[in-house]
C-alpha cells in the first residue's frame, strides 16, 4: 500500500518537480526537471570536481554532494521546508536560527527549546509517510539513530524525491562542531555556524584550561541506563572526552563505546563522583545510592550522585556545552 | 541412584563456588573464603581484604549466583510438571501464557509508570506475578468451559491463543510508548544483574512451597503420565489434580521470571537432563531438576557476565544459545536409542 502511494505520489513529484533525489541513480527525473534545477544540478556536478580540493570543513551549500554518511545527494536549490528526525538536528538548526523552517519533527525532537509544539510530530523508526510528504519538506535531516533499525526506513521518502540527508551520530566535539558546519551548509550558509561553534570553544576552553590544571583527578562513572541493565560509555564516545576535558577520568576509559556494564565493573572502578543522565524512572540518584553493595563506592559514601540533564548529555549538538558545565560543576564544585 | 544424587549435589556445591569465584574484577579464592566465613561465622578478616571486595563478593556475586540457582530450580520444576501433566516434552509455563501475561504486567511498570501502592519498588515483580499467572489461568479456565474433560490439547491451544492475544497487547502498547519499548525489550531478554539478599529471601520460601506442593503429588504425575484413563481408574481425581499442578507450575515460573524477566530453555534442557539420567519417576525427576536446573542457570549466568570483560549480555540468549543445541541433541539422541 505504501509504495502504491509512495509510486503515485513519486510521479506527481516528477511532474511538479519538487524534489532532489539522488543523482546517481539516473531516474527520468532530469529530463523533466526546468532548465533552472538542471542548471543547478550540472553546477554540483562541476562542484563535486572540485570538492577533492576543497576540505570537509569548507563546506559551502553548492559543494555539498554528499551527506554526513557519504550517501550521494543533490540539494534542492532553495530549502525552505526542513523535517528534522534526531533531537540533536532539530538542537542544531534551531540553534543556527532555522527553527522557523522545521515543519515536522520527530517526537524525540518534541521537546526542544525553540520548537513549535503544534508541529506535525512522527516516529522517527516508522515515520508516516503519508503524512509527512503531505507538509512537504525540501530536506529530511535524519540521525544516525535510526540506522539501529536495519533497513532504510527512509527510502520511501527518497522514492518520492525528497532529499534525505543523514548525520550519524557524531562520536567526538570535533565530530559534533563538522555536524553544525554541515547542516549550516546545507541550509545555504556554512558561515552561520561560526558563532556557534566560536561560542561552544570558548566555553570548552575555559573549562579545559581548568582541567588541565587538575593533576589529583577524580574517578567518574556516568550512567546512561539504570539498574538492571546498566549502560555506560568508554573511549570514542563525546562524553568521555568530556570529563577529559573538566579534568577527571572515566573509571570505564579502557573500554570501547557505548557497553552495558557488569556491576562489580562499577564497584572495583570504586568511582569518586557519579553520573546519571536517567530520567525514566522518578529518582534515579536515590536509586543508584540504594543498590545493594554500592555502598563501599566512594562517591555513594560522599553522596556524590548527580543528575544530568538528559537532552544536553545524549544529543550530539551544541548544547552538550550545558552538560559539559553541569558535569564539570558537580565533579569539582569547588574549581567550577 | 545415590551416587548420581551425591554427585549432583557436589556438582551444584561445586558450580556456586565457581560462580562465586569468578567475574570481572578478579578476587583471590583465599579472600573469598575468608570473606564467606566471616560474614557466617564473624571470624575476623585481615585489613588486606578491601571493602570493595567484600562487597563484591557478599553482596553482588553471591546474591546473584544464589537468586540464579533459586530461580533455575524453580523454572525447571515447573518445566517438569508442565511436560508431565500435558504429556508433551516441548510443553512449558510459556506455552500457556505465563511469559505474555508477565510481560503485559511488566509493560504496565515500564512503558506506563504503573506503580502500585504501598509497595512502588515491587511493582515490576508483583505486576508481572499477577498478570503471568492470571493469563494462564484465564487460559485452562477457558478450556475447562470448552472441553469438559479438559483435555491436554485443548488446554494447549487455549493457553497459546490467550498468548498469542495477550503478545498482541504488548506489541500494541510498545507501539504506543516507543521510548520505552527498548527497556520491555530488554526485561524481556532476562538479566540476573542488581539482584540482591532481599530478593533471594522473597523468593526461597516461594520456591520451597512450590516445589514441596508439586512434590506431594510426585506419585499422581507418575500415574498422569502413563495417560489419564489409567490414572483414572486408580483413583485420581485427574480434572483437581491437573488444576493444582498447572497453577503450582505457572506461580513458579511466573513469581521467577516476574524478577528477572523471561528467561526460556532452562525448563526444557534440565527437566530432559533428568529423565534422561534419573529416569522418569517423579520422586527423583521434581528435586534433581530444581537442583540441575539451577546449576544450568548459574552457568549461564557466569557466561552472561564474564565473556566479556566489565560488560554484560542478557541470560535469555545465553540459555537459548547454549540451550537450543544441547536441547536438539538430549532429545534426538533418547529417541534413536528408543
Amino acid at each position: 500500500m505504501k509504495k502504491i502511494i509512495a509510486s503515485i505520489l513519486f510521479t506527481v513529484l516528477l511532474i511538479t518537480c519538487v524534489g532532489c533525489g539522488s543523482s546517481n541513480t539516473g531516474t527520468p527525473e532530469a529530463d523533466t526537471k526546468p532548465e533552472e534545477t538542471q542548471e543547478a544540478e550540472s553546477n554540483t556536478a562541476d562542484d563535486a570536481v572540485n570538492e577533492e580540493t576543497d576540505s570537509k570543513e569548507n563546506t559551502a551549500a553548492a559543494d555539498i554532494t554528499t551527506d554526513r554518511q557519504g550517501n550521494e545527494i543533490t540539494l534542492p536549490e532553495q530549502i525552505e521546508r526542513v523535517m528534522v528526525a534526531g533531537p540533536s538536528n532539530a538542537e542544531i538548526l534551531v540553534g543556527l536560527g532555522y527553527g522557523d523552517k522545521i515543519v515536522a519533527a520527530d517526537v524525540y525532537s518534541g521537546n526542544v527549546e525553540g520548537l513549535d509544539g503544534d508541529l506535525p510530530m512522527f516516529d522517527m523508526t516508522a515515520p508516516d509517510v503519508e503524512k509527512i510528504l503531505q507538509v512537504e519538506p525540501d530536506v529530511i535531516f535524519v540521525t544516525g539513530m535510526v540506522q539501529s533499525a536495519g533497513e532504510d526506513v527512509y527510502k520511501p521518502f527518497k522514492d518520492a524525491g525528497v532529499c534525505v540527508i543523514y548525520i550519524p551520530s557524531s562520536n567526538s566535539i570535533a565530530g559534533i562542531k563538522e555536524d553544525i558546519r554541515y547542516i549550516a551548509g546545507v541550509m545555504g550558509d556554512a558561515a552561520k555556524s561560526d558563532e556557534i561553534i566560536q561560542e561552544m570553544d570558548q566555553e570548552i576552553d575555559a573549562i579545559r584550561a581548568i582541567g588541565e590544571t587538575i593533576t589529583d583527578k577524580k574517578k567518574v562513572y556516568f550512567e546512561i541506563a539504570a539498574a538492571p541493565n546498566m549502560y555506560s560509555f568508554g573511549d570514542g564516545v563525546f562524553l568521555n572526552e568530556m570529563i577529559e576535558i573538566i579534568g577527571a577520568e572515566n573509571i570505564l576509559k579502557n573500554e570501547n563505546e557505548w557497553i552495558t556494564v557488569a556491576e562489580e565493573a562499577v564497584v572495583a572502578g570504586n568511582p569518586d563522583v557519579i553520573l546519571t543522565s536517567v530520567n525514566y524512572i522518578d529518582n534515579p540518584v536515590d536509586e543508584i545510592k540504594g543498590r545493594a553493595g554500592w555502598d563501599v563506592i566512594t562517591a555513594v559514601k560522599d553522596d556524590a550522585v548527580y543528575y544530568i540533564d538528559t537532552d544536553a548529555s545524549n544529543n550530539p549538538s551544541q548544547n552538550i556545552v550545558k552538560a559539559l558545565k553541569e558535569m564539570a560543576e558537580n565533579i569539582y564544585p569547588d574549581k567550577y | 541412584m545415590k551416587r548420581k544424587i551425591t554427585i549432583s549435589i557436589i556438582i551444584s556445591i561445586l558450580t556456586l563456588l565457581f560462580a562465586v569465584a569468578l567475574g570481572s574484577v578478579y578476587v583471590s579464592p583465599m579472600d573469598i573464603l575468608r570473606i564467606i566465613g566471616s560474614k557466617l561465622f564473624h571470624s575476623p578478616l585481615p585489613e588486606t581484604v578491601s571493602d570493595t571486595n567484600i562487597s563484591i563478593i557478599w553482596n553482588l556475586r553471591l546474591p546473584r549466583s544464589l537468586v540464579a540457582f533459586v530461580i533455575g530450580g524453580m523454572i525447571s520444576v515447573s518445566g517438569v510438571i508442565m511436560q508431565s501433566v500435558l504429556k508433551n516434552p516441548l510443553a512449558s509455563s510459556y506455552t500457556l501464557g505465563v511469559s505474555s501475561g508477565a510481560s503485559l504486567g511488566a509493560g504496565f511498570v515500564i512503558l506506563f509508570g504503573f506503580s502500585l501502592p504501598l509497595m512502588g519498588g515491587f511493582s515490576l515483580p508483583v505486576m508481572g506475578f499477577v498478570f503471568g499467572l492470571g493469563t494462564m489461568l484465564l487460559g485452562i479456565s477457558f478450556a475447562g468451559r470448552l472441553d469438559k474433560g479438559f483435555e491436554n490439547n485443548t488446554i494447549i491451544l487455549t493457553g497459546m491463543v490467550i498468548s498469542l492475544f495477550v503478545n498482541a497487547i504488548v506489541t500494541l502498547m510498545s507501539a504506543v510508548k516507543r521510548e520505552q519499548m527498548q527497556r520491555l525489550i530488554y526485561w524481556q531478554m532476562g538479566s540476573f544483574s542488581a539482584q540482591d539478599w532481599k530478593n533471594l529471601f522473597i523468593l526461597l520460601p516461594i520456591a520451597a512451597v512450590g516445589i514441596l506442593l508439586v512434590f506431594h503429588y510426585h506419585r499422581e504425575l507418575d500415574m498422569l503420565t502413563f495417560g489419564e484413563e489409567q490414572a483414572k481408574t486408580m483413583g485420581v481425581n485427574t480434572k483437581l489434580v491437573k488444576w493444582i499442578l498447572l497453577i503450582a507450575a505457572a506461580a513458579l515460573t511466573g513469581s521467577a521470571i516476574s524478577f528477572v524477566g523471561v528467561i526460556g530453555f532452562v525448563d526444557l534442557v534440565a527437566p530432559h537432563v533428568v529423565r534422561k539420567i534419573f529416569g522418569s519417576s517423579h520422586r527423583y525427576v521434581i528435586p534433581m531438576s530444581a537442583l540441575l536446573g539451577g546449576v544450568f542457570m548459574v552457568i549461564c549466568d557466569l557466561v552472561s557476565r564474564t565473556v566479556i570483560t566489565n560488560q554484560e549480555i542478557p541470560v535469555g540468549a545465553v540459555t537459548a544459545l547454549i540451550g537450543a543445541p544441547f536441547f536438539a541433541y538430549i532429545f534426538f539422541s533418547k529417541r534413536e536409542r528408543g
